[in-house]
Order: C-alpha cells, then structure tokens, then sequence
C-alpha cells in the first residue's frame, strides 16, 4: 500500500485555496486605507514633464491644453485622479484648458471630473474652460485633423450646445498652435492616434495619463520624444497630485495661496503630510498609494512563497525514496 | 438619509455583488452584470442620439434639406444589413470607406511607429542606454530572423534577445499587477472610504 507523504508547510502553501489569497491582499488594501502612512512619492520625469509643460501656459489666454477623456468607469480608480489634478493645476495657475471625449461612457466622468475640480475655484465655462462634450467617434478623425486648421469649425458646438467661436475662451485660441498640448486619458492605445495625426501632421506637444497595463506599450513613443509627458497609473496620478501641492496650490505662511515655478530643489526638500491635506478628494492617489505598496510587498511575499514551495516539492519528487 | 448616502448605498451593494465573484458564481453577481450592461446601453442609445442623430443626420435632412447627406446615412444604414443572409453583401460599402481611413493611416503609423522607432535607435553609443537599446534591438531582431536556424553562435545571440524581451515581459506584467492592484484600492476606496466613510 502507497504511503500518504506527510504535509509540509510547503505542500500545504501549494495547496492553498485562492479565496484565503483574496482575503489576505483585500486585508493588505483596507488596513493601510484606515489606518493610513506616508509613503513616499517620488516624481519621475515623464509626470515632471507634463507638469512643466502645463505649468509653462500659466496666465497666457493665447494657450491652452485639451484634455480627451478615453475612458470608462472600469479604470476610473487609476485615471479619475491625474484628471481631477490637472483640471486644479488648470484652474489654479489660470490654464484655458477644454476637454472632449468620443466615448458614451467617458461623459458622465468628463463631468464629474469638472465638477470635481472647480468645486475649491471661481471659473466659468466659455470663459476659463470649455468643455466640447460628447462627440460620436466617427468624427474622431474629422475633429482631430480639423482642430489643426481652425478648432470652432471642427467642433463647433460646446457641450451645451454654444457656438464655441463666440466664447470668450476662444478668442485668442484657433488651432494646435494655440491648444498644443494634447493629454489622452485612456485604457486603450487611443493616445496613438493623437501621436500619428495631430503630432506627426501639426507638430502638436501630445502627453498620455493611461493606466498602468498600458505604460509598458507607451515607453517607446517617451523615449522617442513623440509624448511629451506620461502619468503611468495610480502612481503617476499620486505623482502629479504632489506637484500641484507644492507648486500649483502652494501656501505662504498666512494660508494664502502662492503659486511658485517648479524646481527640482524645493521638489526635494518638500514633505507633504497627507494627513494635513484636509480634502480626500485632492490626495486619493497618495492614499491609494499607501494600500499599492502594502499590496505589492504581500504579493512579492505570495510569488517567493509560491517559488520556494515549488522547488522543495520538486526536489522532494526527484529524490529517490528509501 | 440624503441622495448621496442612497446611491452610494445602492452602488456599494452592486459593488458587493461582483466581488462575490471571488467566493464563486452567483446569481447576484449575474443579476449586477446584466444590471451594468442594460444601464450602459440605455445611457449610450439616447447620448449617441443626441448627438449623432439628431445634429448629423436628421437636421441637415429634414430641416436643412442638405440632401447630398442622404448618401452617407444611406451608407450607414448598409451596416444594418449585416444581420441579413441575402443582403448582407451591402455592408461591405461602408466597410470599403472604413479601410479607406485606415490606409490614410499607413504612413503616419510608418512615420510614427518604425522610422522615428529607428531614428532614436540609432543614437552613438557614448552611455549605457543607448548600448543596451542597441543590444537589445539588434538581438530581437535576429530572434525574428526566422530563415536562420537558431543553433550555435547565432542561437547565442538570439538567445540574448531572448532576455530582453523577457525582461520586457516582466515590466509588463509588474504594470499590469500594478494596474489591477489600482482598480481594487479604488473601489475599496469607496466602500471604506465614500460609503462607510472610515477613510480620514
């Protein structure tokens, strides 16, 4: 009669019912949301480089960002925030700034990031920012290549249905060589359209804020200077979240606000507390982040387990019994 | 109990209905699937018709009289007879003017995909960046050389290439944990944090 092997650790790890997995990396995300920590956020370079292309059209109404919503509510949790940061950065440093969207599902969060960011501001639409509204895809390409020649041709209408070429906003704005800078915010490869018309035919500056399954495929068009800028996920919104605290939305010793340019200096001798930050809304990323590196550690934690386990029972299988 | 405590409620309860998945399929994880697909579809019908409908179509026609727009709502009509057996051959119209937007496409995919791809390639070799592009470039490339036996020498090299695309491989997978990771904090964001509101 075969003998059972006796159990180890190891057998019984490899054993294990995935739903205890499950349990323990929800455990590893809802206790460092209550009971929250500083983790650290360092900016990288592509985040810094939106973040200083924005900031250099501070005060100017002769320039001006459009903002492409991609996306839909599945991937709201990693986009939704470096949206709601850019439109404050907009906001706060007097940025013309439109958004568009050619998706259904993408409207309702168009709005809501809108709605979002200028709750804390005094600005008006048609005057400080517009938004284009929903706009079926099959004139996605129309509207992209037309915004090259004049932008109130190609789109025409506002979300409210305005003739956009009598805005106040539009004045001193015509085409790409006015609004030019593009971000996409998507979950897609929608940004490679932007790259492939409107910045090989117009030369316009196009940035991407995607999820992070998609940044992998985005690095190349970085290194070649195609995108100006990328916010790669929850990180790269925790990332940009930080920049428009220290800089955008910076405090003098009164309270009030004073914004500053962005220096590498004062990026690295600043430390936010997230706990002095009162509004949740303005550093969801950065607690996020605090539940992300928990959660990678406790998955680092279950692949070395997995592995270790995997060579000891193979080894124990291979070694001849007695 | 406000508005906002009401429907954060009812989205926290559809919330709960689809991480039950976890545990094993359910009839209250079917019902809050169908639940997302018909208020998905009954949000974009009336938004596409809104706004296609209404401003490309039916007022140019009927209230312009721009005739010359009967031709492409014509066209676009063909894409309904792709549910038929005997006229489904008209949908191929439509398809021809949707290929057509894709070959004007070509060359500024070539443009922006392949020649600045290997503009940036073919940097000088004066840091450990562009040495390790250039390595990995030539390498993979040879590992797609498919005319050539991978044996010997060559087997070597390709098998250098070999690394960096697993290495590749790796960076994509880490992001695409990272990525999943995210949408779970979000909406444990919400249930801990807008619902329960235990978030400070």
């Amino acid at each position: 009669m075969e003998k059972i092997k006796p159990r180890n650790f190891f057998d019984r790890m490899q054993a294990l019912d995935r739903r205890y997995i499950y349990l323990v990396v929800a455990l590893s995300i809802i206790l460092p949301l209550i009971i929250p920590f500083n983790s650290k956020t360092y900016v990288t370079e592509p985040t810094e480089n939106v973040y200083k292309k924005i900031d250099s059209y501070a005060g100017r109404k002769d320039r001006a960002i459009l903002m492409c919503f991609s996306h839909d509510a599945s991937t709201m949790a990693e986009l939704f925030p470096m949206e709601v940061a850019i439109l404050r950065h907009c906001f706060e440093r007097k940025i013309p700034v439109f958004t568009i969207c050619f998706m259904p599902a993408a409207k309702p969060l168009m709005d809501y990031a809108i709605m979002t960011a200028k709750e804390d501001y005094n600005v008006q639409s048609g005057i400080d920012y517009l938004s284009f509204g929903y706009k079926p895809y099959g004139l996605f390409l129309p509207i992209l290549l037309g915004m090259g020649d004049d932008i109130s041709e190609a789109v025409e209408t506002d979300d409210q249905g305005r003739k956009i070429d009598s805005l106040p906003i539009m004045k001193e704005i015509r085409n790409y060589n006015e609004m030019n800078l593009v971000i996409d915010f998507a979950a897609s490869a929608a940004v490679y359209s932007w790259i492939i018309y409107a910045r090989a035919k117009f030369g316009v500056n196009v940035a991407a804020g995607i999820t992070a399954v998609m940044a992998a495929d985005n690095y190349p068009y970085l290194q070649t200077g195609q995108l100006t800028g990328m916010l790669s996920g929850l990180k790269g919104a925790a990332e940009y979240e930080k920049l428009v605290d220290i800089f955008a939305t910076h405090r003098d010793e009164n309270g009030n606000i004073a914004s500053r340019e962005f220096s590498k200096e004062i990026l690295k001798e600043t430390w936010i507390k997230l706990s002095d930050i009162q509004d949740r809304r303005y550093k969801t990323a950065r607690i996020g982040m605090n539940a992300q590196t928990v959660a990678h550690v406790m998955i680092i934690v279950f692949i070395l387990l997995g592995n270790v386990g995997y060579f000891v029972t193979r080894k124990k299988d291979i070694e001849p019994t007695g | 109990m406000s508005f906002e405590l009401i429907s954060n409620t009812i989205a926290a309860i559809l919330t709960l209905c689809i991480f039950s998945f976890l545990y094993k399929d359910n009839p209250f994880y079917k019902f809050a699937e169908s639940l997302f697909i018909g208020v998905s579809m009954g949000y974009a019908i009336p938004l596409v018709y809104e706004n296609a409908f209404i401003p490309f179509v039916w007022t140019p026609i009927f209230v312009e009289h721009r005739l010359i727009i009967l031709i492409p709502t014509i066209m676009g009509i063909f894409y309904i007879f792709r549910f038929t057996k005997n006229l489904s051959w008209l949908s191929r119209f439509p398809i021809v003017f949707g290929m057509a937007i894709v070959g004007m496409g070509v060359p500024m995919s070539i443009h922006g995909s392949v020649l600045v791809q290997m503009r940036s390639a073919m940097l000088p070799l004066d840091n450990i960046n562009t040495v390790l592009i250039f390595i990995g470039t030539v390498t993979i490339l040879m590992y797609f050389f498919f005319s050539k036996e991978h044996k010997g020498l060559y087997g070597k090299i390709t098998n250098v290439g070999v690394w960096f695309m697993m290495i590749g491989f790796g960076a994509s997978f880490g992001y695409t944990v990272m990525a999943r990771i995210s949408l779970l904090i979000g909406r444990i964001q919400f249930l801990v944090g807008d619902w329960l509101g235990l978030i400070k």
